[in-house]
């Protein structure tokens, strides 16, 4: 009795360790799928977030060099240069907006840069007064590219009012040292940005490819990614940019100054960029991406993860549908026709379950980005 | 009125040794885990940052003590973890450690873990054992305190508290989902697929089968094997084997190591003599020097209560045990499914058991307006309380509750909230949780049945009643 339990116990423990011997030749697995995970990682960091870093430094250089231009000559000509290279700067950023962790999170660069609706009156006071800093938590509203929204579409009615504001306005020298300044400040943001992303500066993207950061756990490589991504997609996206300005938030009351872009009346443009970038990130731009990773996994749930992949994709096609039906400025159109927008904001509102719940569990990503015990 | 064959187990004056190691191991490894959450800044993430707590029903009144206030509470526990380790001012130290950690874990449920509610029960049992009468401070203090010998039961608690946690835990994971689907492991050990060597066994399918029965297995016999003198060293080598593959496999924090000590009981009082003499040997090493001259061991220096106390703790552990023992069990008293209702989950020993996330949104109506709108949760919540809530319906009632006096404070009055919430359980497709037609405003907290949980399809009835 005695002897046969000490061996039926020594057999349950020499299972467990004999048996991944055994099973390597008796059941194939799906082999690719961990060497799958380290190609999306690489996919990801090389193909999609670097390019897009390097893509926004090179469009908020061009932006400093039109507002140079427009500082030396100050026609309408180099002003409409100038905001064209504003736009373009800030449709780039859409590309880069989804990740906001390490270096980019480090130094707060979302917030800092992209903080809207601005408070026009204390960025009024600053000019008037020459004493201002950027960067701080609480005055995040008075810097970035929204600001430089305000300080070219918003200051005047037509561009010949706002090309007055900078050359024979009473304030019009200080005006111009505020919008540079703002420039400068974006500039030294992106460029920390990129620079510790690329393997020549402090070569984040190194570890972002490490072997120790390929796990799943809150503080790997993917789970970083994935937890922005979707904590991106369902604030700044789905609420920051349309649900908040049509209300949903505040108690059914819209708030259309609340749009991204308010001054220059290209919101529905941004947000269309930033879902087409949320959708390039899930089917992994062309490389292999999320979609690829969820239907190698199709022996491990007990769902078509397959199923999943095309309803994901569909209902970003449906947001996307969604979002063409309005129109900029979107603050006239929430003012004018709010059901439409509410319509799209049903419709991204629609896609936060399945990349928030089902396809993280799939994955084996706990969403939080709070590093904790579990058990 | 006792049986002989119980009270083997309870009178006999056994040595101290296993008692004294086991204080002395349990405060030390509660050092440590005090030490590393307050180095992960957990305490102000956890206890200071949020505006908003879960507290458990009954136990409203449990708020924490701002942020001065946390980092002192989390000072005098470590204090007191030490004093336990130590043996110095045992009694005071333990009652203190006990009163502390329970209290900081009351203030939100959104950190429950088995493995809290284990050192809440373990430092609770120790209250009433005479643990600091051997190897301790408070002998060197006052000698006269000295024991060689202590009544088994103040060992054997221990030992049955370890066991009924482990046995629980084999049980729950007799559920079909465990057993015939491997799940969760099937979604949660492809994820390690990255360690080396053994990372790539991991992708295997049959490798979560393994660890299923494995740990089902394991579980539901350790406490036997640990308990017989033959088997004993070879399941404490499974002891360590299995809980350091959870700790290098899944984000389990100390617990891993808790268990490798606390198991430490069940060995002899030869072997714990020899703990303690490795230990007191390190003393040598100090730079400074500490008297080493515990008195001399009599035979007759035996510990024993007075009747009254041995009646009074006697009833005290007994209700103890009886409640160890239905708590878990008080699912069957509900029906639906328990992983996805979550009714009698808590308290009982059901350990990694589900691959759980869900996503909610709650809409609000006010009457006088009739407008809608959803709220942001995560104004409300850090990232981890939104994440616990979406899965849990006690959770998701109580914060509706809240918005609704957060809209009172505001001055919009009797608002309508309802829920509508999707939750993927192990590895299925989402589907939703909370009935949406329902104001969960005049819904009551409490330990009855929520009827505003959707029935989860699939396996309807829970494991436990379907046996019947």
């Amino acid at each position: 009795m005695m002897i046969h339990s000490r061996i039926t116990y020594f057999s349950a423990i020499l299972m467990l360790s004999l048996s991944f011997a055994a099973c390597s030749n008796s059941t194939s697995p799906d082999e690719q799928d961990n060497s799958d995970r380290s190609e999306m990682l690489n996919n990801y960091g090389n193909n999609i977030i670097l390019p897009a870093f390097e893509e926004i430094q090179t469009a908020v250089k061009e932006l400093q060099v039109a507002a140079q231009d427009f500082e030396n000559e100050r026609t309408l000509e180099q002003l409409e240069n100038l905001q064209v290279a504003l736009k373009d700067a800030r449709i780039a950023w859409q590309d880069v907006s989804p990740f906001q962790f390490g270096p980019a999170e480090s130094i707060l660069l979302r917030s800092s840069i992209n903080t809207y609706p601005v408070d026009d009156n204390e960025i009024n006071d600053n000019i008037s007064s020459g004493d201002y800093s950027f960067g701080g938590i609480d005055n995040q509203d008075i810097a970035g590219l929204p600001t430089l929204g305000y300080l070219l579409h918003g200051v005047g009615e037509s561009n010949e009012e706002i090309l007055a504001m900078y050359t024979t306005d009473a304030e019009a020298e200080n005006r111009m040292t505020y919008l540079l300044d703002n420039i400068t400040f974006v500039k030294d943001k992106i460029d920390t940005a990129t620079s510790e992303w690329q393997s020549s500066g402090g070569d984040y993207i190194g570890m972002f490819l490490s072997q120790e950061n390929a796990g799943t756990d809150a503080g790997s490589s993917l789970g970083m990614l994935i937890n922005h991504y979707v904590r991106h997609y369902e604030r700044f996206l789905r609420d920051g940019k349309i649900g908040i300005p049509a209300g949903v938030r505040s108690a059914g009351n819209p708030r259309p100054k609340a749009v991204e872009a308010y001054y220059g009346g290209y919101s529905v443009e941004l947000a269309i960029a930033n879902l087409n970038q949320i959708e390039q990130i899930f089917a992994g731009a062309g490389g292999k991406g999320l979609d690829d990773n969820l239907v190698s996994i199709n022996n491990r749930v007990d769902f078509d993860t397959e199923e999943l992949t095309s309803d994901i994709k569909s209902q970003i096609g449906d947001a996307q549908s969604a979002l063409e039906q309005l129109s900029d400025p979107l603050s006239q159109q929430i003012e004018n026709n709010n059901e439409a927008v509410l319509t799209s904001f049903e419709e991204l509102h629609a896609l936060v379950s399945m990349l928030k719940a089902d396809m993280t569990s799939a994955l084996g990503i706990t969403i939080t980005y709070q590093d904790n015990d579990g058990d | 009125m006792i049986p002989e064959s119980v009270k083997k187990y309870i009178t006999p004056q056994v040595s101290i040794a296993p008692l004294a190691v086991f204080r002395f191991l349990f405060g030390f490894i509660m050092l440590v885990s005090i030490i590393r959450f307050t180095l992960k800044g957990w305490i102000y993430e956890l206890y200071v940052e949020p505006d908003y707590f879960f507290t458990y029903y009954g136990f409203d009144w449990v708020t924490p003590l701002g942020e001065t206030g946390m980092y002192l509470l989390f000072f005098v526990m470590g204090l007191a973890a030490l004093s336990v380790m130590l043996g110095y001012y045992y009694r005071f130290g333990i009652i203190l450690f006990f009163l502390c950690f329970t209290y900081v874990e009351l203030i939100d449920k959104t950190n429950y873990l088995n493995h809290y509610y284990f050192v809440s029960i373990i430092s609770f049992l120790l209250m009433w054992v005479p643990a600091h009468h051997s190897f301790s401070l408070d002998v060197l203090r006052k000698p006269s305190l000295r024991k060689e010998y202590v009544p088994a039961w103040t060992v054997n608690i221990f030992k049955l508290q370890l066991g009924l946690v482990y046995f629980f835990a084999g049980a729950a994971k007799l559920n079909p989902d465990w057993l015939v689907n491997a799940m969760p492991m099937r979604i949660w050990l492809p994820a390690n697929a990255d360690l080396p060597i053994i990372g790539p066994l991991l992708e295997y399918t049959s490798t979560a089968y393994i660890f299923s029965w494995a740990g089902a297995v394991y579980d539901l016999t350790i406490a036997f094997f640990l308990l017989w003198k033959p088997t004993r060293i070879f399941a404490y080598i499974t002891v360590i084997i299995f809980h350091m593959m959870t700790y290098f496999l899944f984000q389990i924090g100390m617990f891993p190591f808790i268990m490798i000590l606390c198991t430490l009981i069940f060995f002899s009082a030869d072997f714990h003599q020899k703990i303690i003499g490795a230990i007191s040997g390190l003393r040598k090493l100090l730079p400074f020097s500490v008297p080493n001259s515990e008195p001399t061991p009599k035979k007759s220096e035996e510990f024993q209560l007075s009747k009254n106390s041995t009646n009074v703790i006697g009833g005290i552990l007994i209700i103890h045990f009886i409640l160890q023992l239905l708590v878990p069990l008080r699912f069957a008293l509900y029906p639906g499914h328990l992983f996805w209702t979550e009714q009698g989950y808590r308290f009982s020993w059901r350990v990694m058991l589900m691959e759980k996330a869900g996503h909610i949104t709650f809409n609000v109506t006010d009457p006088a307006t009739d407008r809608q709108w959803q709220v942001r949760n995560y104004k409300y919540l850090t990232p981890n309380q939104e994440k616990m809530m979406s899965t849990q319906p006690d959770m998701i009632l109580q914060f509706a509750h809240y918005l609704e006096d957060e809209y009172q404070k505001q001055g919009i009055n009797d608002i309508k909230i309802t829920a509508e919430s999707y939750v993927t359980l192990n590895g299925r497709r989402s589907q939703p949780m909370i009935n949406s037609d329902v104001d969960l405003t005049n819904q009551d907290r409490g330990f009855t049945h929520k009827d505003w949980i959707l029935p989860f399809n699939e396996n309807q009835q829970n494991w436990f009643r379907s046996l019947q």
